[in-house]
């Protein structure tokens, strides 16, 4: 499996629309140029699956840079350490700026509604600081999936 | 510049508990009939810092925030090799140190208020103690709150300190105040020692699930709060055990989490007003007639 040196966000072109694309490279863009990542993410250094029900992301970051994000990968492509999957439904709820009661945070969501930590969570435990800001990033991103939000 | 001198004050005092020599941390303002704060697991007593310096509650109320043996500034038991044994928490040793603690300090028609844990362990007092303290605030309570006895609160190949404080983050509203959260955060980054043994107590050895019908609000009026953005003590929790209590009282707080009096107070503020007026109108023993607030002294 090919690794790029470089941030890269792969597609697969005749699949994907471009707005997907474009939401991973402000995703990345956003986690790259964030202080409180950036402030303490040198050893924050994983690789995850966001399974958003209507698509599926794999994340690399290593020493706090994001250097890869695959969107929706072929079934043998792409290797990760933990996943964390819901609907599409809940994560349009995780991603709004103010997101309602139990849909606030992946504890919250995993204990409380449909949200999955899979994996080797213990790398997700390690790490658990920063990916809890990473993700609270996708309230100024949003997530490319419809869901009811309401 | 003049400097700002709290008028809140720090103390020492020894008890014993359980054969146990206790050194115990308090924070205390005020004067009037006490309310005594417990704060939640792997925490300590700097969640209670806005109460201890709100005038409206501290002119009518000695407020003591202590910290739990084992938390902040109470060294664990002074008479024991505690290192020697894995800590958790029972029911028992947290009921006895909390009335040992009161008769110490010699408190009078005490109000009982604890939050998460300590408003587990508001609803025991309730059960067990109801003519020791004159009334109950339980915040952030159930009768039985399992699913948070981890591993990872002190996993040895995780950073225990970021995993209890990013553990519990999820815990708070996202409206409450980024500096208040992020103060929260701190106070649980301090306590990952202590954290599992008190959710031994939080999601084990707590259970009153068939017995809550026991506790007498006649003899101590008890109110819960919860607020609707705590994932691990839903406010239908809270709402539940309260129904299951004669006479208790049950208030949902809107807009606020699990550590509501140190993640966002000013909000917290209006529903503990409410609980005070509640149990005062409640209590068959009248609080003692107010004494004029002290002058601030500094020790």
């Amino acid at each position: 499996m090919e690794r790029t040196e470089t941030t890269e966000v792969k597609t697969r072109a005749t699949e994907e629309p471009a707005e997907v694309a474009r939401w991973a490279e402000e995703f990345r863009r956003a986690a790259n140029e964030d202080a409180e990542l950036q402030a303490h993410g040198t050893y924050y250094s994983c690789s995850f699956l966001l399974d958003l029900e209507e698509h599926q992301v794999v994340v690399r970051v290593n020493r706090g840079q994001v250097e890869e994000i695959t969107i929706d990968p072929g079934p043998l492509d792409e290797r990760y350490q933990f996943a964390i999957r819901a609907s599409a439904d809940t994560w349009s709820k995780f991603a709004t700026p103010e997101p309602p009661p139990m849909y606030h945070g992946i504890w919250a969501a995993t204990f409380q509604r449909d949200m999955k930590l899979e994996g080797d969570i213990l790398v997700l435990m390690q790490n658990l600081r920063e990916v809890t800001r990473h993700l609270e990033l996708l309230r100024e991103t949003g997530v490319p999936v419809a869901g009811e939000r309401s | 510049m003049t400097a700002r001198i709290s008028p809140v004050t720090g103390h020492y005092v020894n008890i014993d508990v359980q054969g146990d020599e206790l050194r115990v941390f308090y924070l205390e303002n005020g004067s009037g009939q006490p309310l005594l704060c417990q704060h939640t697991a792997g925490c300590h007593n700097h969640q209670w810092r806005y109460l201890l310096e709100d005038e409206e509650v501290t002119s009518r109320h000695r407020v003591i925030a202590y910290d739990l043996v084992r938390h902040g500034k109470s060294d664990p038991p002074l008479n024991r090799e505690w290192r020697q044994e894995e800590y958790k928490l029972t029911t028992d040793y947290y009921t006895d140190f909390i009335v040992a603690l009161a008769d110490a300090l010699e408190l009078e028609d005490p109000i009982f208020m604890g939050c998460s844990f300590g408003g587990n362990v508001t609803l025991q007092i309730a059960l067990r103690h109801p003519d020791r303290f004159a009334a109950a605030i339980a915040v952030e309570a159930a009768d039985y709150s399992p699913g948070f006895y981890l591993d990872w609160w002190q996993h040895p190949h995780a950073n225990a300190a970021q995993v209890c404080a990013s553990g519990v983050w999820d815990l708070m509203a996202p409206q409450s105040p980024d500096r208040d959260r992020w103060a929260t955060w701190f106070y649980y980054s301090q306590g990952s020692e202590a954290f599992k043994g008190d959710l031994y107590y939080y999601s084990v050895d707590h259970d009153l699930r068939g017995t809550l019908d026991q506790i007498d609000t006649s003899r101590c009026p008890l109110v819960m709060l919860t607020g609707e953005y705590d994932y691990l003590t839903p406010p239908e929790a809270s709402r539940r055990t309260a129904e299951a209590i004669a006479g208790a009282e049950f208030i949902e707080m809107k807009g606020i989490g699990h550590f509501p009096m140190s993640e966002n107070y000013p909000v917290f503020k209006g529903y503990l007003m409410q609980a005070l007026d509640l149990v005062a109108r409640r209590s068959s023993r009248a609080p003692a007639p107010q004494p004029e607030p002290e002058q601030p002294t500094v020790h």
